[in-house]
């Protein structure tokens, strides 16, 4: 008796690692990669992205995974150097995952897009503008940031439906962020019917902005629209109060930034428009507060930046696309991507992705800058 | 009309800035034959000495107002002169016998030294005065056209500081000995003239002034950062080369051209357009008059 015991016993020892064996195979996690700059110049929000990524990593885990597997993150520093960016995409792809989230800055992005897309990976950048990257024909790159041509849009709309301008101006300074955006912007609002009756730059090196400032005031305009970056946003403010001008400012969103209002001085600021990503508190859909409570949650502070809320968007879309295609063949997720459409996402509604890759719709929303020197959102948005 | 009108105050405020800085450019050349790179970098010190000086006796007494400006204004005259006295002694008179190029050279040196230490000290951001020094408000002089009485301000000191340098360079026993130095230096000391002396007193006055205008151009425009001596500094240059270089009421003259057209060109063809015009004009005006406009007339330089 005792030894049928033992070698039943010994036997379980034996067979069970067979089993124990088999049970990681079926359920392997499913490995999806991060390369984000988590140090250098951008490493606060690259940081801030990775644990946004990290809060849904570790809720869709805790709540079973995906197709009964685990997901395991793989993460990559590249510093935002795009020499790190291909060599740290290598490793990633070495690595065997499946998808990549990043990275942050659009010169990291471009020379690590072309490795996953020869490896065949999706790839997903949460905060990548510039136009080129899904001009390259890769089919399974995707963005969902959103382009400068749909702030451009937001603005001729903020302008004609919340302003209700008839007359406008465009202001830029020549670099080829604030150039792009002005010309979105005057396409937009010459298609909606409005008159850009100026439209010049400035050179971000003077000081001294009055002459053009002059001309504008003489000029007659409902609005005009700066779409360069906040240390000139903030003396155009300045002297055109000093010029007595009433001019109704509205400015892109490299003004988006507290020190515009410390250089033009608070009462000079009030009452500017910015047009810009929303901050992820402000962003008015169920999964974007769930998102941000979770996030106080578990880190103690709120999400600082829209690109940390598109980092989790980044993942909300993969792990969407995993459980509806029940695949995890970048091939066939990359598909399913190109063809989805109204995806309740975390920086609101994903309405789909036009077939180079980048997102359709706006996220944009209009700040006020407040008596007290804030930026508060705008009560009055333009119709989505 | 009154667009004119106020392009004309708005082209004045700034060449009274070129003109500022450029009597620095001007007084130093005049004696030593020197063009001061260096100058654009004290005058950007000049802003930010002003800045602690402002911090350091609001710290002291608790209060603030506009009377705050008179004692950091002589903080900053006595700081940046003392700056610019130093500057000549350990990197100019070294090389005075050195032939033209070393001195200038080693005025570019001091100038990326200075803002490199400006930027480490205080940081690459904008830093802003604090409001209310000066008080706001604008006054309507035709219609539309309005002046602040900021810009009333800058240009009183502005004209005023000129005039007084004009008269102490033309109506005093030290600036005689100026304009005898500017001349040549060695018949300048055999007729007892100290030239050491008078070469440390024009980088007393030249910084100084220099120092001065920083400040100013930082009040007026409420925020700087280190690279403030470069486009003011090579503006002034020009105005200095424009009016004649060397000749005090050139600088003037210069500054007050440079800035009319700069401001003429952008606000009635395009702010993009507007070096482009104020460049050919000053190429032309050096073509007609290499020694500027007022190069010629008056035949001892400074």
């Amino acid at each position: 008796m005792l030894r049928k015991v033992l070698l039943l016993a010994l036997a379980a020892i034996l067979v069970l690692p067979i089993f124990a064996g088999c049970k990681p195979k079926e359920a392997a996690p499913i490995k999806i990669g991060v390369e984000l700059p988590l140090t250098g110049d951008f490493a606060y929000e690259g940081q801030g992205m990775l644990k946004s990524i990290q809060l849904l990593v570790d809720q869709t885990n805790a709540a079973g995974g995906l197709l009964g597997r685990q997901i395991e993150l793989v993460v990559e520093d590249d510093a935002g150097d795009a020499g790190q960016a291909s060599q740290v995409a290598q490793k990633l792809v070495d690595a065997g995952v499946i998808a990549v989230i990043g990275a942050y800055n659009s010169s990291a992005t471009e020379p690590a897009s072309v490795i996953y897309n020869q490896a065949g990976i999706l790839h997903i950048t949460p905060s990548s503008t510039a136009t080129r990257l899904t001009e390259k024909g890769f089919q399974r790159f995707f963005r969902v940031c959103f382009l400068d041509d749909r702030q451009g849009l937001f603005a001729a709309k903020f302008m004609k439906e919340v302003l209700g301008a008839q007359k406008i101006g465009i202001l830029h300074d020549n670099s080829t962020y604030a150039q792009g955006l002005a010309e979105h912007t005057k396409r937009y609002a010459e298609q909606l019917g409005m008159n850009v009756a100026f439209y010049d730059a400035i050179n971000p090196a003077d000081k001294d902005f009055t002459p053009t400032l002059t001309r504008i005031g003489g000029a007659g305009l409902d609005a005009i629209y700066f779409t360069g970056y906040h240390a000139q946003g903030g003396l155009l403010l300045k002297q055109s109060a000093d010029l007595g001008l009433k001019l109704q400012w509205v400015m892109g969103n490299a003004c988006n930034n507290p020190e515009l209002i410390q250089i033009a001085g608070v009462e000079n600021a009030a009452g500017t428009y910015v047009t810009t990503e929303p901050l992820p508190k402000d962003v008015n859909v169920p999964e974007a507060k769930k998102y941000v409570e979770d996030f106080k949650a578990r880190y103690g502070e709120e999400p600082a930046s829209v690109w940390w809320m598109m980092a989790a968007e980044a993942f909300n879309v993969i792990r969407y696309a995993i459980e509806q295609t029940k695949s995890t063949d970048p091939k066939v997720l990359a598909e399913f991507i190109h063809q989805a459409k109204d995806i309740n996402g975390i920086t609101g509604p994903i309405l789909g992705w036009d077939e180079k890759g980048d997102r359709l719709g706006t996220i944009h929303v209009a700040y006020v800058i407040s008596e007290t020197g804030e930026f508060i959102l705008n009560p009055k948005q333009p119709s989505p | 009309m009154q667009q004119l009108l106020q392009q004309l105050i708005n082209g004045i405020t700034i060449g009274s800035f070129y003109a500022l800085v450029a009597l620095g450019y001007t007084m130093v050349y005049g004696v030593l034959k020197l063009i001061n790179f260096a100058h654009g970098g004290l005058f950007m010190w000049g802003a930010y000495i002003g800045l602690t000086g402002l911090s350091v006796l609001l710290a002291l007494l608790a209060q603030g107002g506009p009377g705050m400006i008179f004692p950091i204004a002589v903080i900053v005259i006595v700081t940046i002169a003392m700056v610019g006295v130093l500057i000549e002694r350990i990197a100019y008179r070294p090389l005075r016998s050195a032939g033209r190029l070393a001195p200038v050279i080693s005025a570019l040196g001091m100038a990326f030294i200075l803002e490199s230490l400006a930027r480490n000290i205080y940081g690459a951001s904008w830093k802003t005065y604090p409001p209310g020094l000066v008080p706001a408000g604008r006054v309507a002089l035709v219609g539309d056209v309005r002046i602040s009485i900021m810009q009333v301000l800058v240009l009183t000191v502005s004209f005023l500081l000129m005039a007084l340098l004009y008269l102490f360079v033309y109506r005093t026993r030290i600036g005689t000995a100026m304009r005898a130095v500017s001349l040549d230096h060695e018949v300048s000391r055999l007729m007892g003239i100290d030239v050491d002396g008078i070469i440390a007193t024009v980088f007393l006055i030249g910084p100084g002034l220099g120092g001065l205008a920083g400040m100013i151009v930082a009040l007026y425009y409420g925020s700087f950062d280190f690279t403030l001596g470069w486009i003011f500094g090579l503006k002034a240059f020009i105005s200095a080369i424009l009016g004649g270089i060397g000749n005090i009421p050139g600088a003037m003259l210069g500054g007050m051209m440079l800035g009319i057209i700069e401001t003429l060109g952008a606000g009635y063809v395009s702010p993009q357009w507007k070096d482009v015009i104020a460049y050919m004009i000053l190429i032309l005006i050096l073509i007609f008059r290499p020694t500027g406009l007022l190069g010629e007339r008056v035949a001892e330089k400074l």
